[in-house]
């Protein structure tokens, strides 16, 4: 009877599997392996389109940014996100579950909301600008919209719940035990965090920053809405290639680039970081 | 001692004020826009000079946003019911099937999470243009079923994993057919992760920007599409109505996803 059952099992298996399967295959593989192929042979077959990529001022500029506002946003999540998911993990409860639902209310607000938000907030005339300007802390507006600046405020924003969530998990999980034992060797708090705390963290902070990094890399409406044409991004530069130049062989080079970077950090992030968080 | 939020000493306030810091950093721009959207002021000076509701007038007296409200709302529902649908079936291969490389088709499941979107949706655009599905309705909800599809996965067959099949086994052994005990003991015992799926895969459509972006034609847009295009133009207060809109309707999902939790705890 039981290998019965085990049999009907074995049968509708893969079967069940197939809608999905064929879904993905028709219109996420082959359009992706299409859009990839068509960087080699348009205009013409060869490499030419990631020459002019690699080769041309204008294209290492936007690189720059790319790479530049990915690493700051993830430097400045990882800062706040540390004393954020250490409180958060060891807060009395009620308190811990207002703040997980702010940063659960803030993750799953529209996208668009909050980058509205912040361009009205930052803009010459915004609330920022004149609380700071009534404060005396400047005398004329700074610019925080249209530049690299807003792009990162933005985004840091967005990349906070995604940093503090699995890190609390990660700091909830150290046993209380191994600070303890630090305090009666003799360690002051500030050993203690310094020589006990964050390293036990570290794998946990290494994953969530290089997953932040990995996803501002590939990070196409904030950047364009609050920083302008003048401060492109890869994922703009791609769009941009496709949607107004019709250029399809170079954005198809870029999204190539964007792409073997993007899995290329996460290989490295499933080879270093996961078998350690299944301890 | 550092894992003792009573014993930290001066370190406990210290965490709490980032905490609260943080915490109205994240609210801020939220309640903002919630404020602004009652404003009476169109060049959104803060605080208001007075307040109104003539932009939710406006918003919903223009038939364009009503018309890509209602569109989001379509291409959300289908997408949730496909995406629920299609989810279901590869959980039950994924969790209960046994075939070679099942691990391998769990990581194919999830890539579109993986990639940067505007990958898909640059690579999806070259397709329906060839396919004369760009502005369509089925168009919309492929790519986002695209990118709806892997959440749903996750969420469905973690449901699975948790539901024991030996109850399947014994409905089996008391005369049930395979057929008849996966839709009346299992499906039943798993529908918390289905409810949660159907609500992760509305929500994602809903608030999908970037595919749509690309796929929206001039007579058929999405509600981001509209903030979009209209956010490029001006920062009208009419978008701060439209984002509030959004973000109600966000709280009441989320109170819906976290009763549906606690009524499986119960």
């Amino acid at each position: 009877m039981l290998s019965a059952i085990a049999a009907a099992r074995r049968r509708s298996g893969l079967v069940l599997a197939l809608p999905a399967i064929l879904l993905l295959l028709a219109f996420f593989v082959v359009p992706v392996a299409a859009l990839l192929t068509r960087s080699v042979t348009e205009p013409e077959w060869g490499l030419q389109n990631y020459v002019t990529l690699l080769g041309s001022s204008t294209y290492a500029r936007t690189f720059f940014n790319t790479f530049f506002v990915s690493g700051v946003v993830t430097l400045v999540t990882v800062l706040i996100a540390f004393p954020v998911a250490w409180a958060l993990a060891i807060m009395p409860r009620r308190w811990a579950s207002v703040i997980f639902a702010i940063i659960l209310l803030s993750m799953w607000t529209n996208l668009l909301a909050r980058t509205y938000a912040w361009m009205v907030l930052l803009q010459q005339t915004g609330l920022i600008n004149r609380s700071l300007m009534a404060l005396g802390v400047i005398d004329e507006p700074l610019q925080l919209t249209n530049n690299l600046v807003g792009v990162t405020i933005g985004m840091v924003y967005i990349m906070l719940p995604f940093m503090i969530l699995p890190l609390m998990g990660v700091i909830k999980k150290i046993d209380p035990a191994i600070l303890q034992a630090a305090a009666l060797c003799g360690a002051t708090k500030w050993q203690a965090l310094r020589r006990v705390l964050i390293p036990l963290a570290a794998p946990g902070i290494a994953s969530g920053a290089l997953m932040v990094f990995v996803m501002s890399l590939g990070y196409y409406v904030t950047p364009s809405l609050l920083g302008g044409t003048a401060n492109m991004m890869l994922a703009e530069l791609i769009a941009q290639q496709v949607q107004s130049l019709l250029n399809w062989g170079m954005g198809g080079a870029a999204a190539f680039l964007l792409l073997v970077v993007t899995l290329g950090l996460y290989a490295v992030q499933l080879r270093f970081f996961e078998p350690k968080e299944s301890r | 001692m550092l894992l003792d939020f009573n014993k930290l000493g001066v370190w406990k306030w210290v965490l709490t004020g980032i905490c609260t810091l943080m915490a109205l950093f994240l609210m801020l721009p939220i309640l903002f826009i919630v404020a602004l959207s009652f404003g009476s002021s169109r060049w959104l000076i803060f605080p208001p000079p007075g307040w109104t509701l003539k932009w939710y007038a406006e918003l919903f007296a223009d038939p364009r946003w009503v018309g890509a409200a209602l569109t989001s709302a379509k291409i959300g529902v289908i997408v949730m019911v496909l995406s629920v649908v299609l989810g279901l079936m590869a959980s039950l291969a994924l969790v209960r099937g046994k075939f070679p490389g099942r691990a391998v088709l769990r990581a194919f499941f999830l890539t579109p999470m993986v990639l940067p979107v505007v990958i898909v949706a640059v690579a999806l655009y070259a397709a329906f243009l060839r396919l004369g599905l760009n502005g369509t309705l089925p168009g919309f909800v492929i790519a986002h079923l695209i990118v709806a599809l892997p959440f749903a996965i996750i969420t469905i067959s973690g449901a699975l994993e948790a539901f024991d099949p030996a109850i399947e086994d014994a409905a089996i052994l008391c005369g049930a057919s395979p057929w008849e005990a996966r839709l009346r003991v299992t499906l039943p015992g798993i529908s918390h992760g289905m409810f949660s799926a159907a609500i992760f895969s509305f929500l994602i459509s809903w608030d999908e920007v970037v595919l749509a972006i690309f796929m929206a034609s001039p007579s058929l847009q999405t509600l981001p599409v509209k903030v979009w295009t209209t956010l490029r133009q001006d920062l009208t207060p009419v978008i701060a109505a439209a984002s509030t809109l959004l973000v109600a309707l966000t709280v009441l999902l989320m109170i819906a996803a976290s009763l549906i939790r606690k009524g499986k705890s119960e």
